[in-house]
């Protein structure tokens, strides 16, 4: 009995040594964005009572994946409501994996929505417009989340850009959201080149547009693409630039 | 020198039994003293408390109240454990581990290394004839074999002391014997040997000493002669003596006051006419074979 | 005869228990672990051709790692369990503790047995999940090369990078080290448990109950440690949570390295660090009760 007593104090009081190394560890790794999840109850129900278990027992990614696997399944089936739910589950529990969020914002954006507007169940095109601009925003929504959860990271720049070039056709935010993604050390290279292409088509833009055009012209001679060398001449024909400093004319 | 080989110095162990009150005194008050280069007999019946005691020699169980002292060691000292080989009641090794790699194993943990350890395994293998077995499996060793292996293990560091747990029960009468020639080999050099038994006669022709457990108290303790011994008789044993001889022998007997009790044809021992039986056709086979 | 003179400590022997530990281990076959991760590995991959890379390597690396987390955490509290009441039982542990061995030496040796079985399970597995990424990776490799053979070069380039930033990641070897660090605990503490429990089963669920707790730890400490408003109740319980148990969340690294978050050096050391010293300290108390166990 006095051995289980010694014992019990001796984890306690190791307990107490260890506690403010535990929790510097952990603030370090949330501060490094090794974010966890927040386990509200809203969670708990919608993955049901052993799932939730398991997510909190170091089964996290293996739960995601089987919902991931199972938001393919209904994609496959076109049940865009299953997915939506499943893929809310899926960013809840692993925010830090980009591929979902893209995932997510692709299937509501892109297929979804060509799914709601050629729905054969509604005649009135009013009303299938309306679930299109839904399923854009709804896809929108999860890039805006997605950012939020990973700023540093380029990918979801680059979706929400085009989201808004091909979906909204707004190339003002597109051109906005490719040069937030570009100025992230991560970024690819083109970026900089599509957030200036859609600058381009911004009317008022024109003069930085053209800056920032030439300036990449400039940079060598990777990056005189035949579309970039389209543009640079729109931009030149309508700024009136003195032919003396265009571009010389390789366009056949 | 005077030092004995082991003393157990009033010792008492009582095992609580779990979940109820009530407790078993398995030792009261045991004092026991080995000397050097004795064969000392613990003897007693299942449950008197013979294990127990030779657990407490060797450490394995710390007494209740008293203690225990190895060449004047105190038993709950590691290093005392160093001058003791022990063989466990009944032994079971590492199935998964051959006669020699058993060997190896002990004598490692016995401190021995590189070519020592090799010598003085090959010697033990010799010594309990396992020599053709030591590439086998223990799983697949007899009884027999078993002690065997369990004996060369407690020797394996060349301790001054042996303590054996039964050494001889579950073991046929060959087996048997062989595991006392063993035990008197030891003894002609110089190791000192304390061993337990519920089976007085396997056991009492080796003994000096013998000391008799019941409830776990020692009852009995004294030289085996002395033990056995009646002060006033003596036993005479003829061969080809004529029935007139005999009468004479009586006669002159009376004649000094003395008295012939008894006269009966001694008998040899069942376990003898066992062994004679039994000998010739097992004498190829019975070394290394289950 | 001359003896040297009994060494309180040697190696030797630890190593020569050790050594005994790892063979009987290996002989139990619990390597039929590692067969079933070859199978768990193999069959993803199966499943995941219908996805695309990305998804690919994101769930085969998923399901990799935490397969490798599951058994090792599972193969250092079963061997570890049966490890003690086995040599109890077979009775081999009085011919061992019946030489000049100390106990110490004894757990020592059997702990490092184990840890040492862990240690070659999960370099196998690791092994293993590394050639089947490194294949899959070389056959995506191609596959885009030969896609976008008249795309621009450049283009190419960006293609081929993002195979393999989502491929390989160095990133991955500390979390597999986290991994083990994490059995390497939960082994020690399964020993600990089994120097006062009566039966493998009892250890065992001892340790499946800690395991849980053990996760929920962290969540436990943060709240008792910031709320100040709970009850003196909940206060206590989530303190006697928080001190008696082992934060097992902060091993669980390769979420966030799969994600492609790389872990810093000094972070991973600290972390290994504390896992360490959870390992000694449950050692100590294993042997603190193993002292004077009766046999
Ligand atoms: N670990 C134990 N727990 C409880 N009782 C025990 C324990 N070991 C032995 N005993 C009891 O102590 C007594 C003596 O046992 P033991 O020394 O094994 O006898 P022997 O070896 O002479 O047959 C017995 O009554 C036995 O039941
Ligand atoms: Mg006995």
């Amino acid at each position: 009995m006095m051995r289980v007593f010694v014992v019990l104090i001796s984890v306690a009081l190791f307990g107490v040594a260890k506690l403010p190394a535990e929790h510097a560890l952990a603030k370090a790794h949330r501060d490094l964005h090794f974010r966890d999840v927040d386990f509200n109850l809203g969670l708990r129900e919608q993955i049901g009572q052993l799932g939730f278990v398991a997510a909190l027992s170091g089964f996290r990614s293996l739960v995601a994946d089987g919902l991931f696997i199972q938001a393919h399944v209904a994609w496959e089936r076109t049940e865009w409501g299953r997915v939506l739910l499943l893929f809310r589950q899926v960013t809840t529990l692993q925010p830090r994996v980009i591929l979902f969020w893209d995932m997510a914002a692709w299937h509501m954006a892109w297929n979804a929505s060509t799914a709601a507007i050629n729905n054969p169940a509604q005649p009135r095109l009013a009303l299938r417009i309306k679930a299109q601009r839904e399923y854009f925003a709804l896809g929108k929504d999860f890039l805006e989340r997605g950012i939020r959860n990973n700023p540093e990271r380029p990918q979801l720049y680059e979706a929400l850009g085009r989201l808004y070039r091909d979906k909204y056709i707004d190339h003002e935010h597109a051109a906005e959201f490719f040069g937030k993604g570009a100025a992230l050390p991560e970024a690819p290279s083109y970026l900089k080149r599509f957030a200036a292409y859609e600058l381009s088509q911004c009317p008022g833009h024109e003069r930085e547009a053209y800056d920032r055009l030439h300036a990449l012209y400039a940079s060598g001679e990777n990056e005189r693409l035949p579309t970039l060398l389209r543009r640079l001449k729109e931009m030149e024909i309508k700024l009136d630039i003195p032919l003396d400093q265009r571009i010389p004319d390789r366009l056949p | 020198m005077s030092e004995p080989a082991v003393a157990v110095i009033g010792v008492t162990k009582i095992f609580p039994v779990p979940f109820q009150r009530r407790s078993v005194v398995a030792l009261r008050d045991l004092t026991l003293r080995v000397s050097p280069g004795q064969i000392y007999g613990l003897l007693g019946p299942n449950g008197s408390g013979k294990s127990t005691t030779l657990k407490i020699i060797l450490g394995l169980v710390p007494p209740t109240k008293g203690r225990a002292e190895i060449f004047g060691k105190d038993s709950n000292l590691v290093a005392s454990r160093e001058a003791v080989g022990f063989l466990p009641e009944s032994p079971y090794f590492h199935k998964y581990l051959t006669g020699e790699e058993t060997l190896r194993f002990h004598g490692k943990l016995g401190g021995l290394r590189g070519a020592a350890l090799k010598n003085r395994v090959e010697e033990l293998l010799a010594l309990v004839g396992l020599t053709n077995a030591r590439k086998r499996r223990l799983g697949g060793y007899s009884k027999g074999m078993l002690q065997r292996i369990g004996l060369a293990q407690a020797l394996v560091h060349e301790p001054a002391l042996v303590v054996l747990d039964e050494p001889t029960a579950g073991v046929d009468p060959a087996g048997a014997g062989e595991i006392r020639d063993l035990i008197l080999h030891l003894k002609e050099r110089g190791i000192t040997v304390l061993l337990s038994s519920h089976l007085l006669g396997q056991v009492q022709e080796i003994c000096d000493r013998v000391g008799i457990l019941a409830n776990g108290v020692l009852v009995r303790e004294g030289a085996l002669d002395d033990l056995l011994g009646i002060e006033n008789q003596t036993e005479l044993v003829l061969e080809n003596a004529s029935p007139e001889l005999l009468g004479e022998i009586e006669t002159l007997a009376s004649k000094r006051g003395a008295r012939v009790l008894d006269r009966r044809r001694p008998r040899t021992s069942l376990e003898r006419v066992f062994l004679e039986a039994t000998e010739s056709p097992r004498e190829q086979t019975r070394r290394d074979t289950p | 005869m001359i003896r040297p003179r009994h060494r309180a400590f040697s190696l030797g022997r630890i190593v020569a228990i050790t050594g005994n530990t790892l063979t009987e281990l290996t002989r139990l076959k619990v390597f039929y672990v590692l067969l079933l991760f070859a199978l768990v590995l193999i069959g993803t991959s199966i499943f995941m051709a219908q996805l695309t890379f990305q998804q690919e390597f994101q769930v085969v690396k998923d399901i990799a790692l935490g397969a490798m987390s599951i058994f090792t955490s599972l193969l250092a509290v079963v061997t570890t369990a049966r490890l003690l009441p086995q040599e109890i039982e077979d009775r081999t542990i009085y011919t061992i503790l019946a030489k000049p061995v100390p106990r110490v030496e004894y757990l020592l040796g059997k702990l490092l047995g184990v840890l040492l079985l862990l240690a070659l399970s999960i370099i196998a597995m690791g092994a293993l999940f590394f050639i089947v990424l490194y294949l899959r990776e070389q056959t995506v490799l191609y596959e885009t090369t030969r896609q976008m053979s008249t795309a621009p070069p450049e283009q190419m380039a960006d293609a081929l990078r993002a195979v393999r930033a989502s491929a390989f990641s160095a990133g991955l070897l500390p979390g597999i080290a986290i991994i083990y660090v994490k059995a390497c605990l939960l082994a020690s503490l399964t020993l600990f448990v089994s120097t006062f429990a009566t039966t493998t089963v009892f250890t065992t669920v001892v340790m499946v109950f800690v395991y849980f707790i053990g996760h929920l730890q962290g969540i436990a400490r943060e709240y008792w440690l910031q709320n100040n408003s709970a009850g003196w109740i909940t206060k206590s319980l989530l303190a006697l949570v928080a001190l008696l148990f082992p934060d097992l969340q902060l091993f669980n690294r390769t979420d966030d390295i799969i994600a492609g978050n790389a872990i810093p050096l000094a972070l991973f050391l600290k972390t290994a660090t504390l896992g360490l010293f959870y390992t000694g300290f449950y050692l100590l108390l294993a042997w603190s009760l193993f002292f004077r166990k009766e046999l």
